[in-house]
């Protein structure tokens, strides 16, 4: 029997027992409504409520959009959206980057290739928090690995200590976060890659083609939708990055790595203001759901231009 | 028989809400991480004593351990009782979530200046002061010797930037450690500087004064230390900075009395000394508690405040501070007691500036306080304004805390 007869037969005993199909078809999917109701739907509802009110500790009243018009009003907001747009634009490109250029080493026919496929994973596999405590002590100017090898290579005459100054702050977060990031990217693309027919290249290399013209005109192409898409959910997770800034400068200095997540979380968490914090988060959300849709929509365009479906 | 039953059936449903009525178990958080041995032997006894009552003590590290009542609280399961900062007493108060304390006469009388002040919100006390803490100026004069001065300290702000001066010329080592994390103790050890400056962060009347000429004094003086701070001092809160000062990394930093014993190892020859004080005014201190607070809807308060009594009274706090090297927190000479712990070195130095100390301001945002702070003092060492204008603009953001 056939998996379509098999499903027809339930259809069938279904509609025997006066449930119609559209009926049945719900009451299948139902379980699966319910849970993504409770675990997605009403967290978010509740957090718009509460956008509206001045909730706090001890309890909270109705205020309406004055907390949407705080925050709008407020510069120091308009600053940290542009921070958090110029970290993910800046995290993301040298993901998709390094990324891109690993799954070509590792995708190349050179000894070994199974072992480096494995030495990849580590950032990727060992528990962020740890990683991101190694980073910490490397930046760290008078224990740090860093500061200690430029002195010792007479490029520093002074210690480096790379989380104090707003500057270079933001670039170490950056580093990190992209080491965190790179391997997923990277094994993704080297699936893509893997999955790009030999015909292909073989029929290129007959006509003459180089390297770089075969990886421009046949290597970009076929894996341009997982581009695409790993770009778009890298976006959303370095935009939500939480972990990776607060464990290493939680937010400072001056407010030099406060993106709108750890924004968020003070003023929801530490501060204990739980409306205010909440109109973040709805603005988050609706930043995030503009972009994602954005990007669907460049996505689809790619996907036609390419032939993918 | 019937009627037998039905007695029965009654009485042992009496009997056993009697019993529940008299086992109750309280939640005792405790921030810290730990329960002192000295705190244990108090809740054994009291256990002891209370037939039917157990403790369950949960300790918390700090990072984490007032959010963490706090929300309980919020949520509706809250503890029974817990021992965490002071400052958090009045958010806590203002929403509703603890039982205000009260004092006899003599209690307070027994208190050291000060510390009461930590407490009180609103004409009523919030919690009862477990831990107590000044701060004074550790030197490592091994590192002083080396840069060639002499190991005697710096009364005064011009004697401290001289001396720090001094030893990041003349050697490796940084002159001072100051704190500029963003972190709690930015904002603490500036405000060391601060009281040591006659300044204050709210005036009599409650109305924030941070924008005064002792405060742009206390900051200057950090514009003038920071070429002689440890690198990178944004970086720095003044609990790791113990490491460096042990390491002979820095020649001079401001820590509480437990940092005698933190040292003791590696800076065989520390020196301890008040905080140099500024132009404006004498040595002090901030003046730092910890309490014990009982929150609303356990239904144990009164039990609660019972155990909270009896963790704080004379012989059982005289254990703790002197078991674990706090600031006295009460006069236990008033309490009859001789041969005290602080009469002996270094002692005299903490106790002195209790008198002159200040408190740590209690506001219902304290993140938001801290903040102003940690934006002051990373402002001056980052360069990104004059002292005019940061203090300018903490006086303008505090007034915004609530």
């Amino acid at each position: 029997m056939t998996d379509a007869t098999v499903q027809q037969d339930h259809v069938t005993k279904a509609t025997r027992r006066g449930l119609s199909e559209p009926v049945f078809a719900w009451a299948l999917i139902a379980p699966a409504l319910v849970f993504i109701g409770f675990i997605v739907a009403w967290p978010l509802l509740e957090t718009i409520r509460l956008s509206f009110t001045d909730a706090t500790l001890g309890g909270e009243s109705y205020i309406g959009l004055k907390n949407y018009v705080d925050l709008f009003n407020s510069d120091k907001f308009y600053d940290i959206v542009g921070r958090t747009f110029y970290w993910m634009f800046l995290s993301v490109t040298l993901k998709l980057v390094m990324g891109l250029i690993g799954a070509c080493l590792l995708n190349a026919a050179i000894p070994g290739k199974a072992l480096f496929r494995i030495l990849i994973m580590p950032p990727w596999v060992i528990p962020i928090a740890i990683g991101v405590i190694g980073w910490k002590w490397m930046y760290n100017g008078y224990f740090g690995l860093i500061s200690g090898l430029l002195q010792e290579f007479g490029i520093l005459d002074e210690r480096i200590a790379l989380l104090s100054t707003k500057t270079s702050a933001f670039y170490s977060a950056i580093v990190t976060d992209v080491w965190v990031g790179t391997p997923m990217v990277t094994l993704f693309f080297l699936a893509a890659m893997q999955g790009v027919s030999r015909d292909l290249y073989e029929a290129a290399w007959v006509d003459g083609a180089g390297r770089w013209y075969r990886f421009r005109r046949i290597t970009i192409p076929q894996i341009m939708p997982v581009i695409v898409s790993m770009a778009l959910l890298s976006a959303i997770w370095t935009f939500n990055s939480f972990e990776i800034i607060w464990i290493l400068t939680e937010g400072g200095p001056r407010g030099a790595t406060t993106t709108l997540i750890i924004d968020t979380y003070k003023v929801a968490i530490s501060s204990q203001r739980f409306g205010e914090g909440a109109a973040r988060a709805v603005v988050i959300v609706v930043l995030l759901a503009l972009f994602s849709l954005a990007y669907l929509y460049f996505l689809n365009r790619v996907n036609r231009h390419y032939g993918a479906k | 028989m019937k009627h037998i039953k039905t007695l029965t059936v009654a009485a042992a449903l009496m009997g056993a809400s009697a019993l529940s009525a008299q086992a109750q178990e309280l939640h005792f958080i405790m921030c810290g991480g730990e329960v002192r041995p000295a705190d244990q032997k108090v809740i054994d006894d009291f256990i002891a004593a209370h037939a039917g009552v157990t403790v369950n003590m949960e300790a918390v590290e700090w990072g984490t351990c007032q959010d963490k009542s706090m929300q309980l609280a919020a949520a509706g399961d809250p503890p029974s009782i817990a021992y965490m900062g002071s400052r958090t007493l009045r958010q806590l108060a203002k929403n509703d979530l603890i039982v205000p304390v009260t004092f006899t006469a003599e209690e307070e009388a027994n208190f050291q200046p000060g510390v009461l002040s930590t407490v009180s919100s609103g004409g009523q006390y919030w919690g009862i002061p477990h831990a107590f803490s000044t701060k004074a100026l550790y030197m490592n004069c091994a590192v002083i010797e080396a840069a060639g001065a002499e190991c005697k300290a710096p009364a005064t702000w011009e004697e401290l930037v001289a001396l720090a001066k001094t030893v990041t010329d003349n050697t490796d080592a940084a002159g001072i450690g100051i704190a500029g994390k963003d972190f709690d103790n930015t904002m603490h050890m500036f405000l060391d500087f601060l009281y040591s400056n006659d300044g204050v962060v709210f005036d009599a009347e409650g109305k924030p004064a941070l924008d005064s000429a002792n405060t742009r004094e206390t900051l200057q003086l950090y514009a003038d230390l920071l070429p002689y701070m440890e690198s990178g001092p944004t970086e720095w809160e003044r609990d790791q900075m113990k490491d460096l000062f042990n390491d002979g990394q820095i020649a001079m930093y401001v820590t509480g009395p437990w940092g005698k014993g933190q040292h003791a190892e590696k800076v065989p020859t520390q020196l301890i000394a008040p905080i140099p004080h500024g132009p404006s005014g004498d040595s002090g201190s901030i003046l730092i508690t910890d309490s014990i607070a009982v929150f609303k809807g356990s239904g144990h308060e009164e039990l609660a405040i019972e155990l909270a009594k009896a963790l704080t009274s004379g012989a059982a706090q005289y254990d703790l501070d002197s078991s674990w090297g706090l600031t006295p927190i009460l006069d236990y000479e008033k309490l009859g007691m001789t041969d005290v712990y602080y009469k002996a070195d270094p002692w005299p130095i903490f106790v002195a500036n209790i008198k002159s100390g200040g408190p740590e301001p209690m506001v219902e945002d304290f993140k938001s306080l801290q903040a102003v702070f940690t934006n002051m003092v990373q402002g001056i060492m980052l360069g990104e304004g004059s002292v005019d204008e940061l203090v300018t603009a903490a006086g303008e953001e505090l007034a915004a805390v609530r």
